[in-house]
């Protein structure tokens, strides 16, 4: 398996180069074509009518005036539309999902969820016609917090699942004696922890076209991480074998984790095509990216840790709860990746582990960058601080003294390989001197007395891939053209990440051609090799060394043809940049471009090799080094400057990898400052379903970053090492934020965001 | 009921039937034919559609196609000076990876150009000014910063 093979050490010529990305180019220039951007002749606008009550059955719907109204082609209910129980998620039959959704129903369960769609010539029409249809609700009590929905005799949301409002049976992780490790503790810490609602507020709405033709077949261009995953699940509801869906998708204006789930718009738009006979498109407003989108899931986390006088950690006891809103979608998946990273980050023999995940008449919330982890290390990481401060310890010191280590089990079950948190916190402690910061001069500048300066460690690890809890499967096809020039098939999805650019780079590099001979196919399900998904930071580790796999049997074969010409053993000759030659007389050589095309007797080929990996899992890690300056008249916090040290392994595309880092930041220091979605906790309305009521960090607000990769633990696992970084950045800035804000004013907080007005109100308390 | 309106787009004549209630950013959407422009919002919140008219700087969503009458509106795809050849933002943000998922790309490439055109020694404050109301939710705009300040001096030292 992965873990027993040596990384292959060599001169890199194209990766660990920050080379052009094509995509990149497609977008400056505005070329690149998202599916907002399709308009196919006759479409129709699709636009879905949406429940003002949060839980209600349906007594009647009443479409006669809409379907009437000019310009309206078609409007559906749950009475016409196939009723098929399904997954929300992508991960069909795998342990993280759960099947409890119907294209439209004829029960309501979150405020603002769709109860019927239109099709009409415009967007307007479609819009006006909504109006038109008049529903009849009989109201339902809704339960708006988790507290409420475990309580006996509390509403239930769904006739499936464990019951009780449950979304899964409690996810356990019993490790060590718990007992044994409490009684051997010289002092117990013991808090409460809760994380808001953020949202990922990707700057595309989703959208999606469809469209029939006459053999029945459907083309599906959506929004999507996972288009595979959405070709099975439509396929699976609508009655078609897979040869009858088509799901295309070329660039995506981002995701984050939350362009994963199947839509209840996805569905609508395809059955309105069926239905119209003509392709209709439905695009979402602001507002409903809000409502009907994905958010992170709310979670109330108890955690009581028991400690050693010299720092050690003896014992662990957590129990979280995470508000999967209205339907399971990735509820069973956080819940248990979310729960089980507890297990480790911070090393502990005796660990008591309990996750929930409730259901709630509010949004959904799903699959978001961080996935459950954000929540747990959060907790985690600031009670480590507070340790520190029991102790009258540095809290750096502390950190470093559990950290995990390499060969300690990992949450996955398996042994860490390549562990590189040591590393990075050393080094963060090293270029930042920060025993040196740490005991500077407190007193205020005088020019600013109000202002309270602090720093802050924080730590994390996450996986690459989804392992255990899915088996991931990595394809790619790798074609060697008559002209020497090279074909990339790939599924993995192009949310922005540079993705495409690095699996371009891996099969390059590993078959000894340039980078600009390398061109990337991807985002048609019917031409691409299979892909799971983008999600689980694995794009890079997964497919990129399915790619490296396809490209070793091209390369092997396109020396043997080399050699069939130029009359020697495939032994004696090497391939590297587009040129093979003997290795004993390098003049005498031939290019890939000669190699493949036609010379006397051998007409020209392609040479074509597929990949498939099926890894288990690698971790990356890294610790955030955080300034903060705390305004005591306003009690707003502003975050300075940020040093993020990571560690990914080998890195393909610095720049891309860093563009990850600084991105996941500024959505981090959003969700710990700014960033909460509010339901109505008496009505479970959404209160600021927009851009500017959700205030996320824009371009006044950034801090400096000065972005540290070490590549300090290479995981035989991915390419030549390379590990994941999608994810890592904004599960370490929140608690570095979290313990700034203890450095600067001694004020503990346990929850996020961290409101000025919270800020005020400690201030107040502390002075009284 | 549809009105006659003209304006030039990236120096060319276009004439069409718009209603009344048609913005700008629909206009040059699905009349023109000119998709670069995105629509994060269309209600003035996210700055994705930013186009220049008359050389200025506005949200298209939130434009009345008729108002733009006579005018002379530049978007992302006027960018380049010359078929195979880039604007040097829109080098500068190939090479520093100022663009991931790109939705925000074409409205932050013509808010910056605008900068450039008005002030070609911007101080980090006048680049983060700038852009306060262009979101980018990708990048963390570090190296958006670092693209336009690249391209500032490319600018300067190009300038004849
Ligand atoms: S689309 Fe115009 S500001 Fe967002
Ligand atoms: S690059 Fe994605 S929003 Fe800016």
């Amino acid at each position: 398996m992965n873990m027993t093979t040596p990384i292959e050490q060599r001169e890199f010529k194209i990766v660990g180069k920050s080379v052009k990305r094509d995509d990149v180019l497609e977008k400056v220039t505005g070329e690149a074509q998202y599916t907002g951007d399709i308009k196919l002749p006759g479409m129709l606008h699709g636009k879905i009518k949406r429940a003002a009550i949060a839980h209600a059955r349906i007594k009647s719907i009443d479409v006669s005036k809409a379907l009437a109204y000019p310009g309206v082609k078609a409007v559906l209910t749950h009475e016409t539309v196939p009723r098929v129980l399904h997954y929300g998620s992508p991960h069909p039959r795998s342990a993280s999902c759960t099947k409890d959704q119907y294209i439209l129903d004829h029960k309501v369960r979150f405020w603002g969820e769709g109860v019927a769609a239109v099709a009409a010539i415009s967007e307007e029409i479609a819009d006006e016609a909504l109006d038109l249809i008049e529903v009849e609700y009989e109201a339902l009590p809704g339960v708006f917090e988790p507290e409420d929905a475990v309580q006996l005799g509390a509403p239930l949301i769904h006739e499936v699942g464990p019951g009780g409002n449950l979304v899964l049976d409690p996810v356990r992780v019993n490790r060590g004696d718990i007992d044994k490790g409490f009684a051997e503790a010289d002092f117990v810490l013991e808090g409460t922890f809760a994380g808001g609602r953020p949202h990922p507020a990707y700057m595309e709405p989703n959208v999606c076209v469809a469209d029939w033709d006459g053999s029945n077949k459907l083309t599906f261009w959506t929004s999507t991480q996972t288009s595979f995953m959405v070709r099975g699940i439509l396929a699976e509801v609508l009655g078609l074998p897979l040869t009858k869906v088509r799901v295309l998708v070329d660039h995506m204006g981002g995701g984050f984790g939350a362009k994963q789930d199947l839509f209840q718009h996805e569905f609508l738009c395809a059955l309105l095509a069926k239905e119209t006979r003509r392709p209709v498109k439905m695009e979402f407003t602001r507002h409903e990216t809000f409502v009907a989108g994905r958010s992170r899931h709310p979670c109330k986390i108890w955690l009581k840790q028991g400690f050693k006088n010299d720092g050690t950690l003896v014992a662990r006891d957590m129990k979280l709860v995470y508000d999967s809103g209205a339907y399971g979608s990735h509820g069973p998946g956080v819940t248990i990746v979310g729960t089980t990273a507890a297990t480790s980050l911070y090393r502990c023999e005796n660990v008591r582990l309990e996750g929930r995940c409730v259901y709630t008449n509010t949004p959904i919330n799903g699959a978001f960058r961080g996935y459950g982890v954000v929540q747990s290390y959060y907790a985690l990481d600031i009670q480590m601080d507070e340790a520190a401060e029991r102790l009258g310890m540095d809290p750096a010191e502390l950190k470093l003294k559990n950290v995990v280590r390499a060969g300690d089990i990992a949450p996955s079950g398996h042994p860490i390989i390549g562990h590189g948190l040591e590393i990075c916190l050393k080094h963060g402690i090293d270029v930042l001197d920060w025993t040196t910061l740490r005991g500077r001069d407190r007193t205020p500048d005088p020019k600013r007395p109000h202002i309270r300066k602090g720093w802050g460690i924080g730590c994390e690890m996450h996986g690459s891939s989804a392992y255990p809890g899915i088996k991931e499967q990595g394809n790619a096809t790798v074609k060697v053209n008559e002209d020497g020039t090279v074909t990339l098939l790939t599924g993995a999805a192009g949310l922005g990440t540079g993705a495409h650019t690095a699996l371009a780079q891996i099969v390059a590099e590993e078959l000894g051609v340039r980078f600009e001979d390398v061109g990337v196919i991807h985002g048609d399900t019917d031409v691409v090799p299979w892909d799971i998904g983008a999600f689980a930071s694995h794009t890079t580790y997964l497919v990129g060394t399915a790619a490296k796999m396809a490209a070793e049997k091209v390369r092997a074969a396109v020396l043997a043809r080399a050699a069939m010409k130029l009359q020697v053993s495939a032994e004696e000759i090497d391939l590297s940049e587009g040129k093979v030659f003997l290795i004993a007389e390098p003049d005498r050589s031939m290019t890939v471009s000669e190699a493949m095309g036609p010379s006397r007797g051998i007409p020209a080929a392609n040479i074509v090799a597929n990949g498939t990996y099926e890894p288990t899992k690698s971790y990356s890690f890294a610790a955030h080094f955080t300034e903060v300056d705390i305004d005591t008249e306003t009690g707003i916090v502003e975050v300075k400057r940020v040093v993020p040290v990571h560690d990914v392994g080998r890195v393909i595309h610095p720049i891309a990898a860093q563009g990850q880092i600084e991105g996941g930041i500024q959505q981090g220091i959003g969700h710990t400052l700014t960033e909460d979605y509010v339901i109505d906790k008496k009505t479970g309305r959404s209160l600021n379903a927009g851009l500017v009521d959700y205030k996320m960090p824009l371009s006044m607000d950034m801090p400096d970053i000065e972005t540290i990769i070490l590549e300090a633990a290479p995981d035989p696992g991915g390419p030549w090492g390379a590990k994941g970084v999608g994810e890592d950045p904004i599960i370490a800035i929140g608690p570095s934020i979290a313990n700034a804000i203890h450095d600067a004013i001694g004020v503990r907080f346990h929850h996020y965001p961290i409101t000025p007005e919270d800020i005020l109100k400690a201030l107040r308390e502390k002075g009284a | 009921m549809k009105r006659m309106v003209e304006f030039t787009v990236n120096g060319e004549a276009r004439e069409m039937a718009v209603n009344g209630c048609c913005s700008l950013l629909d206009a040059l959407r699905d009349e023109v034919g000119l998709t670069g422009t995105k629509k994060g919002c269309d209600v003035g919140d996210c700055g994705a559609c930013t186009v220049l008219v008359d050389g200025e700087p506005v949200n298209a969503c939130l434009m009345l196609a008729v108002e733009a009458e006579g005018r002379a509106v530049e978007t992302v795809e006027g960018l380049q000076p010359g078929v195979d050849r880039l604007h040097p933002l829109q080098d500068a943000f190939m090479r520093h990876g100022a663009s991931q998922c790109g939705f925000c790309t074409p409205g932050i490439l013509m808010m910056a150009k605008k900068l450039l055109d008005d002030n070609p020694h911007p101080s980090d404050e006048d680049i983060r000014f700038g852009l306060s109301g262009n979101i980018c939710r990708c990048t963390g705009y570090t190296k958006i910063f670092d693209a336009i300040k690249s391209a500032a001096r490319e600018m300067e030292a190009t300038r004849p």
